[in-house]
């Protein structure tokens, strides 16, 4: 019996290894809890799932996701922001770990017939711009060296929580970046570029800092595979809207709002993502289909040389969703001893507060209360002494005292 | 004239009162055109200020007025209104009195050309006085409400000029010395208060007469000594000499770049530094230079050599102000009776009131707007002096014609009966 229980739990341990483990709970049939044969198959199972468990590698995500242009009619890029930002969101992570960098507000831009909202399909379909959209840099923060300081980590120390990227080893971060480039930049405001090379730099720097397990790159810009032409890290997936020397073209516009909506890439990608859910097990190659030629007229571009899994194995959950893995147990944990309240008691009955403070290096009060009274100022006697004598002398020489009737 | 005199007195004092406590006289005391970094009364106040916190006023680059203006004002500061408007008051009796001395002494001197038949017959003219152009004229006021020790300056100068014309030497002595104190600059009135005085007691102007070098000895020891003894004083006032360099190093050396409507600003500002010496040489001696060759030229007419010294100084000197011009242009009603020949007078006015508009536009515009910049602003001070120079030399002609047809007659003929131009050389 243990030997079939033992057949038993490799035949599960291979179907479940490319599964989660919830998905592992529906396999087990009902009431098989409560033997102990169980009880071990299981610590065995949670022992080797514990391998599966981790097989993906990481903990945390985090998203990065950048718009870098300002102007109303750059209105598309802040919707594709704001897309993705709600995919990410819907599927489980949170605004405490999506750094969202919006270069400019479209929802209060005063062109904006609909004010506080961002749409993201034709005839506003959909209203990407909630009551729940968190904005860590706008306007004119959204700079590349903001960019490459929250990517590096390398914040001043007063930069709050929401503006850091705190992640570690084992986090997996997405990337996403749109406005205008060209062959091998992306500019930041109308008036700044990051290059590739600075963006690989980065990337370097975060892999010797061990800021990332893996990294998911997506750019939606014209020319955007040069972006990540010059990735060299480990563990880096990159995909972009189209090859060196076609641009990205946008979607529709809306004859409503004004300007085009989106752009293409990220429409279709936003259609991709809203069939995913937190237990998809769409794939990363599934990604790469997103938005062929015949609908973005440009040709999307991939690039998973740098990255050591196989994409096929890699979920969309992976990057896009914060999906926890949760393990149920039924053991119960013993926690260590209760932590002894250390008391002191004085050696003699009452107690003896000291009151601390600091010494007085500037004695203070007495500056203050003592200060000397401030002296005006007098001219020196003997100042004004010569000074009326001379007067007084140059007076009576020229007006003797008998010329001032004529004076008068 | 005392009436008219008092009646103007009152209206001047009532316009700068009302002035005074209307709320221009901020904005008016901070333009640069009014107050510079000599006569500010900011910087006056700031001055007491530093003398009451037991510090010396002078360190630092705030305070640049002479001891004596502390000791006046240590006990003023409180009256400062009243103290600037009898400053006005008093340069505008002083030079009303001035001229009318003036006046009589000119009339005399013709009464007795004309009894002696130097003069043709139809060149007498009445010479007005100027009261009324000192006091009400805008730059004055301006100079007045913005509180700026200019007009101190002014009342020392007319108390000299007054004292001058009297023939009192020593009184003359005194104040010239008092206002070069003040300001280096009215050293060059030295020359024609000698010139005068000696043509006022009969001394003829002759390098080789003992009595002239005599009266010039005696002047320059009065002059002098009383200079020698003001600094002692002043030396005295705060027990050292840190004014000195305050003072005059400061008016010498023009460290301070602040735009005004003088020369100096724009040029020292982009100068380089191994330069500035001999370019500040230049530039201060040019203020001294025409001294000799006017008071050569003009040494019969002392009183307009005053004038030519006075208007070269205030265009000249290193931080001009208004009041400066003002007080040359409270000279010009005395000879009015130039105005027949002058030549210039639509253009100098069109562009003097046009200067001093802009002035302020171009500030705003250069300062606040950020659209201009100091070239324009300078382009108009450049402008300003062109024209204050163009209104000296033009009443320098005026004054030459009119001593030729003096002499010559005012219906000019030549040699054959015909009519004659008179070109100037």
């Amino acid at each position: 019996q243990e030997f079939s229980c033992q057949i038993w739990g490799i035949f599960f341990l291979k179907k479940t290894f490319k599964g989660n483990l919830r998905n592992y709970w529906n396999f087990l049939p009902e009431g098989f809890i409560n033997t102990q044969l169980f009880t071990r198959f299981l610590s065995r199972i949670s022992q080797d799932s514990a391998g599966q468990f981790f097989s993906s590698g990481h903990t945390n995500n985090w998203a990065v996701l950048v718009c870098t242009s300002r102007f109303w009619f750059n209105y598309r890029h802040v919707a594709n922001t704001l897309s993705v930002y709600r995919s990410v969101k819907r599927l489980g992570i949170p605004d405490s770990h999506i750094v969202l960098m919006l270069a400019d507000d479209m929802a209060c831009n005063h062109r904006n017939p609909k004010p506080a909202t961002v749409f993201s399909h034709k005839n506003m379909e959909l209203n990407v711009y909630g009551d729940d959209v968190e904005v860590d840099y706008r306007g004119y923060e959204v700079t590349v060296e903001n960019f490459l300081r929250v990517l590096t980590g390398r914040l001043p120390p007063s930069t709050p929580r929401s503006k850091r990227l705190l992640s570690d080893d084992r986090s997996n971060i997405l990337i996403y970046l749109t406005g205008h480039g060209g062959n091998g930049f992306l500019k930041f405001q109308d008036s700044e570029e990051i290059s590739n090379v600075e963006l690989a730099d980065a990337f370097e720097q975060m892999w010797q800092k061990r800021r990332y397990n893996e990294l998911l790159f997506i750019i939606d810009t014209c020319q955007g595979a040069s972006m990540y032409e010059r990735f060299y890290s480990p563990n880096l997936m990159a995909l972009a809207s189209s090859q060196v020397g076609e641009d990205s073209l946008s979607h529709q516009p809306d004859l409503a709002i004004g300007v085009h909506l989106m752009d293409r890439y990220t429409f279709y990608l936003l259609e991709f993502l809203e069939d995913i859910h937190p237990a998809s097990k769409a794939n990363m190659n599934d990604l790469f289909k997103v938005c062929p030629k015949s609908q973005c007229v440009s040709t999307p571009g991939h690039r998973t040389d740098l990255f050591l899994r196989d994409p096929g194995s890699v979920l969309i959950t992976d990057f896009f969703g914060s999906v926890r893995k949760v393990e149920i147990t039924t053991e119960a944990i013993d926690l260590t001893d209760p932590i002894k309240e250390v008391e002191e008691r004085p050696a003699n009955g009452d107690v003896h507060k000291e009151m601390h403070s600091y010494v007085d290096q500037l004695p203070v009060s007495e500056i203050i209360h003592q200060k000397p009274k401030q002296k005006d100022w007098h001219p020196p006697d003997g100042f004004i002494l010569g000074l009326w004598t001379l007067i007084l002398l140059v007076f009576f020489q020229t007006y003797g005292v008998k010329h001032l009737r004529h004076i008068f | 004239m005392a009436a008219p005199l008092t009646l103007l007195l009152v209206l001047a004092v009532t316009i700068r009162a009302a002035l005074f406590r209307s709320s221009l006289a901020e904005l008016i005391a901070e333009r640069v055109e009014v107050v510079s970094p000599i006569t500010a009364w900011k910087r006056v106040v700031e001055g007491l200020a530093l003398l009451d916190l037991g510090v010396s006023p002078y360190s630092g680059d705030v305070f640049h007025e002479t001891p004596l203006i502390i000791y006046l004002f240590h006990f003023v500061v409180d009256y400062a209104e009243i103290t600037f408007m009898l400053a006005d008051v008093i340069t505008a009796v002083a030079l009303y009195m001035a001229v009318k001395d003036y006046n009589k002494q000119v009339f005399r001197k013709q009464k007795f050309a004309l009894e002696a038949d130097r003069y043709p017959l139809d060149c007498l003219e009445l010479i007005r006085s100027p009261k009324e152009i000192y006091l009400l004229n805008p730059f004055t006021i301006l100079s007045c409400v913005a509180k700026s020790t200019c007009g101190l300056n002014n009342a020392v100068v007319a108390l000299f000029i007054f004292s001058t014309i009297k023939g009192n030497t020593l009184l003359s002595a005194i104040f010239l010395c008092l206002a070069t104190y003040q300001s280096i600059y009215p050293l060059t009135l030295c020359a024609p208060a000698m010139l005068y005085l000696m043509q006022r007691q009969y001394i003829p102007v002759n390098f080789r007469r003992a009595s002239f070098w005599w009266f010039i000895a005696q002047y320059l020891f009065m002059y002098l000594g009383s200079l020698f003894v003001l600094i002692c004083l002043s030396f005295f006032l705060l027990g050292s000499w840190d004014y000195m360099p305050s003072v005059y190093g400061f008016i010498l050396s023009v460290p301070d770049l602040t735009p005004n409507i003088g020369l100096f600003w724009y040029f020292f500002a982009e100068m380089f530094e191994h330069f500035r010496l001999f370019f500040l040489c230049v530039f201060q001696i040019n203020v001294f230079f025409y001294t000799i060759p006017l008071s050569v030229k003009l040494k019969e007419h002392p009183v307009f050599l005053i004038f030519m010294q006075l208007a070269v100084i205030s265009i000249f000197k290193s931080y001009p102000t208004v009041g400066d011009i003002a007080l040359y242009m409270a000279f010009l009603p005395v000879w009015s009776h130039l105005y027949r020949f002058l030549r210039n007078t639509f253009l100098v006015s069109c562009v003097l009131l046009a200067c001093s508009t802009l002035f302020p536009v171009l500030w705003h515009l250069w300062i606040y707007a950020g659209s201009a910049n100091s070239n324009f602003y300078y382009a108009i001070t450049l402008l300003f002096n062109v024209a204050q120079i163009l209104l000296v030399s033009d009443y320098f002609y005026a004054f030459l014609r009119r001593e030729h047809h003096l002499t010559y007659g005012l219906y000019l003929k030549r040699k054959d009966g015909s009519e004659a131009t008179l070109v100037l050389k």
